[in-house]
């Protein structure tokens, strides 16, 4: 019998194995990438702020409470807005859509929620909302963004993938101190909707605190 | 072919890997049952500054409980039973010795410099793949290195026909490496910006939906290449082995294997049912799920018809028990998986806590379940000491299978619950309740989670002091015992 | 039936009678949404089956024997017989295997099926039933709605009563806070699209403008101050916004709540986004009677 046979000669009982797990990747994955998701017109990819911010709802993995997904159910699209189209996340590397939701949905947060919200909220969440069993992120007040790493990143989607940012965006330290500035603008335009003490001097002083970066990221969620 | 008892094996593997499964065992529980807690008590949030907070200590967890303690669970009865199913030694070979002695240590280090890379937030964010680079590098080195060490052994073996827990494990390999690698394609940025930043860092190959699919291509099948196939393996070994008895149908047995490994690669849109991925490939998703109900029962069920008119075997002895129950919870959560695999049912049921209770009802039932039980096999031969204490272990049995059923039915009300809430209108048509509602009410099941942590946990303290005590003080063995294991 | 059989069907009952009950005691409708209906049946299913199944098969280890032929193999001790597959198990996943089929070329055909088509129904469906009913919806009625609604979307910031979080959004128990007016007169505003466009900045200063927010924080009683005039050509002579020219600065009226929700508003204690694609008219409506009824 075919099966005994197989189970004598190991290389081919590992053949057989290999070859019956490998197509179901081939036709789930293969076909969607041909036609891959298009971003929508007009789309513009994130901000070096918005991407550091990114990198900050990353590092503190915000995503094991909040997804960013709307499904098409009225009942998401009455308390979220639109549901999700494929091409909204044409540049998200990775996508971030998470699996859980311990809070709410986040994908169209830019839509309902501003800025000083923002930061009395990620200071302290049960003072804003009672009964929210959501951490308060004191530490991102404190600790500085890493713009740098958001600006590698940026070059790199770039380069690689033919993310379209513009010419300034460019290899090398003489490009990223070239365009610092313009991330420094975005972030104090951010900051001067805020009140925490520790952002105000941070910004004074040409830093970024992680919560800026993050509210940028997030009101970039529209 | 009978003659078993000529052949002097070499544990020394099994030992050394038996060791990390309890020590990463303790440790992952340690912080389940603090990240549970934290839902119900968000005060435990602050108890280690930035590092403390439920969403650092999430996949601190999942990576410990899966990299840490499942993996090595998977090493160390891989190095037990590979060798006595394909009756070689290891000890035959100073190759594959060295060779697993160096899987061993850069695993061992490995695991523990990618647990803090989690807690320091260095995460490319993909669920159950979120090392960086550099710990990618090495999880495919050790991979390599337990696969050549398996192919070795596999070579040089003496029993011509592979035995089935040997399929499984050998499914179990190449599953994993192929899934690994495919879904942690990313680029270093550093290497790519002239310099720039931090040289941890990197972005996913893949954008947007097609990495949604690649990734959860890879996490179904993660799961079904970590927590299911291996431990398929473990089950087919260890039942059989502990009780006496045989296999109660190859037929089933092969069936079931070639079943799971056509079937189970398919499901993996079932994570992404009503997120924006083609609907036909969420059909596609939806419809293997439920199919794949079969060939894992067939497992189950060839378990528990090889335990046929062992009542008193049963009832007897703990670690049989263990097994027992073990296929029980598998076949709870292989038919749960489905069940919230189907679109309408998926609807309530994705984002809410149905899906931690149906993932636990899985681990804790089932793939904890079954490694403690190949631990309790293994170590009277490994240590040539008889189990410290049977009485031990029945406590043991009960207290943690009285966790899991608190866990999931927790978990099962508290998620139905807060799925329906999201969608319920009132009389209006308008939500009926707002986003926080849906949150405080499930605060009494988040504590009865938490309650059922701190009891799992101690259950498998005392598991580990078990087989500590077994270690250093059981009653020493003049002679490996062929089926049940010795316990005091 | 055999007690182990028993037992397990007592658990899973329990079990779904405390589920129906969690949810019953939320006023959640089980029967009349077909996925809630669907779910529970799904849940009862997964019980009952895994219960069922699995306490016949541990049942017969107390009343069964093993018997078959063995195979002359076998691996560290372990035999392995060469029963035939068992015949249930056998017809169930041939039966399976035919239902995906029909799921996928019938159910949900691979080649026709659309989940946004689905949607677009059911929000038609929705709009059919509910739209029509609201269009004469009495005040009473307009409150309640609003009210949940205003949980829904707005507590978070003004909070469940609507008191605004102590100063962190608008106060909806009373006006304007003389703080807020100050602002607004000194940095003038332009971002509600009332028909008279913006508020220029510095109508009023010093003495003036802190007599003016005073007298509007009090809810315009007893004198104005002489000053006041020049607020009275935009804001009208009853300060009650010139027909809809400009913010009604007694009280909430539509048209403010109307001009809030479209464009948002920043002032001096934060900013609040605009709610144009979340909020319909009806709700708007609703929204509004709800708010107007928390002044007094
Ligand atoms: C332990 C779970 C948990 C974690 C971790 C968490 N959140 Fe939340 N979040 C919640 C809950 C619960 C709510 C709803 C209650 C509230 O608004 O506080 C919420 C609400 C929010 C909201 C408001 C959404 C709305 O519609 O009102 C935002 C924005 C938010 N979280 C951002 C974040 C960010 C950014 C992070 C990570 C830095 C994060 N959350 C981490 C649980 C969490
Ligand atoms: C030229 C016309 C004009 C004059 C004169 C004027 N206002 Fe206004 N006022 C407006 C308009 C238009 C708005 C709405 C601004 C917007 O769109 O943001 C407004 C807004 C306001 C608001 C904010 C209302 C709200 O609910 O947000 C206050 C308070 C106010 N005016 C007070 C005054 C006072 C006090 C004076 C006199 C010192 C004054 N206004 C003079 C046109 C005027
Ligand atoms: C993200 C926070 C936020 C949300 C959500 C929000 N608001 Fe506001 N709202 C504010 C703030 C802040 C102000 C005060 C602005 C100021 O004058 O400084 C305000 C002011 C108002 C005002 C007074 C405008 C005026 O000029 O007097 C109205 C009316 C209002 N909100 C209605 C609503 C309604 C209705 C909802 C829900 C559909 C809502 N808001 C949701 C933040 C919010
Ligand atoms: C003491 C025992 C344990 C407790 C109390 C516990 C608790 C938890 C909690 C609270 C979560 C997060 C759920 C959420 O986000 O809402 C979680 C997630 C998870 N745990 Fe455990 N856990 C335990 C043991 C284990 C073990 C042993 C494993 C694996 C072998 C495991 C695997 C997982 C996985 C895979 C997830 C992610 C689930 C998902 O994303 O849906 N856990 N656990
Ligand atoms: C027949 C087999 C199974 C099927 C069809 C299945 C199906 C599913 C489904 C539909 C989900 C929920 C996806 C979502 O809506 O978010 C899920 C989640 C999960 N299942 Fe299963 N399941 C099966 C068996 C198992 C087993 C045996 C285990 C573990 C021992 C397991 C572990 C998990 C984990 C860890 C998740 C969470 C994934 C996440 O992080 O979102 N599953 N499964
Ligand atoms: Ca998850
Ligand atoms: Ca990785
Ligand atoms: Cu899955």
């Amino acid at each position: 019998m075919f099966f005994h046979w197989l189970e004598k000669n190991p290389f081919f009982f590992a053949a057989g194995i290999s070859l019956v797990i490998s197509f179901a990747g081939l036709i789930e994955i293969v076909p969607n990438f041909a036609k891959s998701a298009q971003p929508l017109v007009d789309m513009k990819p994130r901000t070096v702020l918005e991407i550091a911010g990114k990198n900050v709802y990353m590092k503190d993995n915000c995503m094991s409470c909040h997804s960013q997904m709307i499904r098409p159910f009225k009942s998401e699209t009455d308390r979220y807005g639109d549901y999700s189209l494929s091409g909204e996340y044409a540049y998200d590397r990775p996508f971030l859509w998470g699996s859980k939701r311990t809070g709410p949905d986040l994908h169209r947060i830019g839509n309902y929620r501003t800025t000083d919200w923002h930061e009395a909220h990620m200071l302290n969440p049960p003072k804003i909302v009672p009964g929210s069993i959501m951490p308060a992120y004191d530490h991102q007040f404190e600790n500085e963004a890493d713009l740098d790493t958001a600006y590698a990143e940026v070059v790199t989607v770039k380069n690689v993938f033919h993310t379209p940012y513009g010419p300034e965006i460019k290899k090398g330290q003489a490009a990223w101190d070239a365009h610092k500035p313009k991330v420094l603008e975005d972030a104090k335009k951010i900051a001067a909707d805020m009140k925490d003490e520790r952002v105000k001097s941070a910004i004074a002083e040409g830093k970024v605190p992680e919560v800026v970066a993050l509210i940028a990221y997030l009101n970039s969620l529209k | 072919m009978q003659s078993n008892a000529a052949l002097e094996y070499d544990y020394s593997l099994a030992k050394k890997f038996t060791f990390l499964t309890i020590l990463f065992g303790i440790l992952g529980m340690i912080v389940g049952t603090l990240i549970a807690a934290q839902l119900a008590f968000p005060e435990l949030n602050y108890l280690l500054g930035e590092y403390g907070t439920f969403s650092r200590l999430r996949p601190v967890h999942t990576n410990t409980v899966i990299f840490g303690f499942t993996v090595s669970g998977i090493f160390a009865t891989w190095y037990y039973l590979g060798q006595r199913v394909l009756k070689v030694s290891m000890a035959e070979s100073k190759f594959l010795m060295v060779l697993g002695n160096i899987q061993f240590w850069l695993y061992f280090i490995g695991a523990l410099a990618a647990t803090v890379s989690l807690l320091l937030g260095f995460t490319t964010a993909k669920e159950y793949a979120q090392y960086e680079w550099p710990f990618d590098i090495v999880v495919v080195l050790i991979w390599v290195l337990w696969g050549v060490n398996m192919m070795g052994l596999i070579g040089i073996r003496r029993e011509k026909a592979l035995y089935i827990s040997v399929w499984y494990y050998l499914a179990c390999f190449l599953g994993i490496a192929m899934l690994y690698l495919f879904n942690n394609m990313e680029i270093p940025t550093y290497f790519t910006s002239g310099g720039l930043g931090n040289p941890l860092h990197s972005v996913s190959m893949y954008a947007g939906t097609n990495d949604a699919l690649v990734q959860w291509w890879y996490g179904h099948n993660a799961v079904a290449f970590g927590f299911t196939v291996p431990i398929v393996g473990m089950i087919y070994y260890f039942l059989p082995k502990e009780s006496g008895q045989a296999i109660y149908s190859y037929k089933l047995s092969l069936l079931s294997f070639w079943g799971l490994m056509f079937v189970y690669l398919w499901a993996g849109s079932h994570h992404l049912l009503w997120s924006t991925v083609p609907d036909w490939m969420q059909t596609m998703g939806s419809a293997f799920s439920v199919v794949l109900i079969l060939p894992s029962w067939g497992s189950a069920i060839n378990m528990l018809l090889t335990m046929k008119g062992e009542w008193n075997q049963l009832t007897d002895n703990p670690l049989i028990k263990f097994m027992v129950l073990a296929s029980t919870f598998y076949m709870l959560s292989t038919i749960e998986g489905p069940i919230q695999a189907i679109r309408s049912v998926n609807a309530i049921a994705h984002f809410t806590d149905w899906i931690p209770g149906h993932v636990h009802d899985g681990v804790l039932g089932w793939v904890v379940f079954m490694i403690m039980a190949g631990i309790f096999h293994m170590a009277p031969r490994m240590f040539k000491r008889e189990i410290y204490s049977k009485k031990l272990m029945e406590a043991q049995f009960w207290l943690q299978t009285t966790a899991v059923v608190l866990y999931f039915t927790s978990m099962w009300i508290a998620g139905i619950t807060q799925g329906m809430m999201w969608r319920a209108v009132d009389e209006y048509g308008n939500l009926m309740y707002s986003f926080i509602d849906t949150v405080t009410v499930l605060h009494p099941y988040y504590a009865i989670r938490a309650l059922s942590g701190v009891m799992y946990l101690t259950g498998f303290l005392m598991f580990a002091y078990n087989i500590y005590k077994t270690m250093t003080s059981g009653r020493e063995l003049t002679q490996e015992p062929q089926f049940r294991t010795p316990m005091a | 039936m055999n007690s182990l059989m028993i037992k397990s069907l007592v658990f899973s009952a329990v079990l779904m009678i405390a589920t129906v009950y969690v949810v019953m005691s939320l006023d959640i409708d089980i029967a009349g949404d077909s996925v809630n209906a669907i779910t529970m049946a799904g849940a009862l299913a997964i019980a009952v089956l895994t219960g069922a199944v699995s306490a016949k098969y541990i049942n017969q280890m107390k009343t069964d024997t093993v018997s078959g032929e063995l195979a002359d193999e076998n691996w560290d001790g372990i035999g392995e017989y060469k029963n035939e597959l068992p015949s249930g198990w056998a017809y169930t996943f041939l039966a399976v295997f035919i239902w995906s089929m029909w799921y996928g070329f019938f159910g949900y055909p691979i080649n026709a099926y659309s989940q946004i088509g689905e949607y677009n129904e059911e929000v038609l469906a929705y709009k059919a039933k509910f739209e029509a009913t609201h269009k004469n919806a009495d005040e009473a009625t307009l409150k309640e709605m609003g009210e949940s609604i205003f949980l829904v979307q707005c507590q978070q910031c003004h909070g469940a009563t609507g008191d605004g979080l102590s100063g962190r959004a608008q106060d909806f128990t009373a006006r304007m806070s003389k703080e807020q007016v100050l602002d607004v007169i000194n940095n003038g505003s332009n971002q509600l699209g009332y028909a008279m466009g913006a508020m220029p900045p510095g109508m009023a200063s010093g003495k003036d403008a802190e007599d003016i927010a005073a007298y509007i924080a009090g809810g315009l009683k007893g004198d104005a101050p002489a000053s006041y005039a020049a607020c009275t050509s935009c804001h009208g002579a009853d300060s009650k916004g010139n027909n809809g020219m400009a913010p009604n600065l007694v009280a909430y009226d539509d048209a403010l709540i109307n001009h809030t929700l479209q464009n948002g508003k920043k002032g001096i204690i934060g900013k609040m986004p605009s709610f144009k694609t979340l909020i319909t008219p009806v709700q708007e409506k609703a929204l509004t009677v709800y708010i107007q009824s928390l002044a007094n």
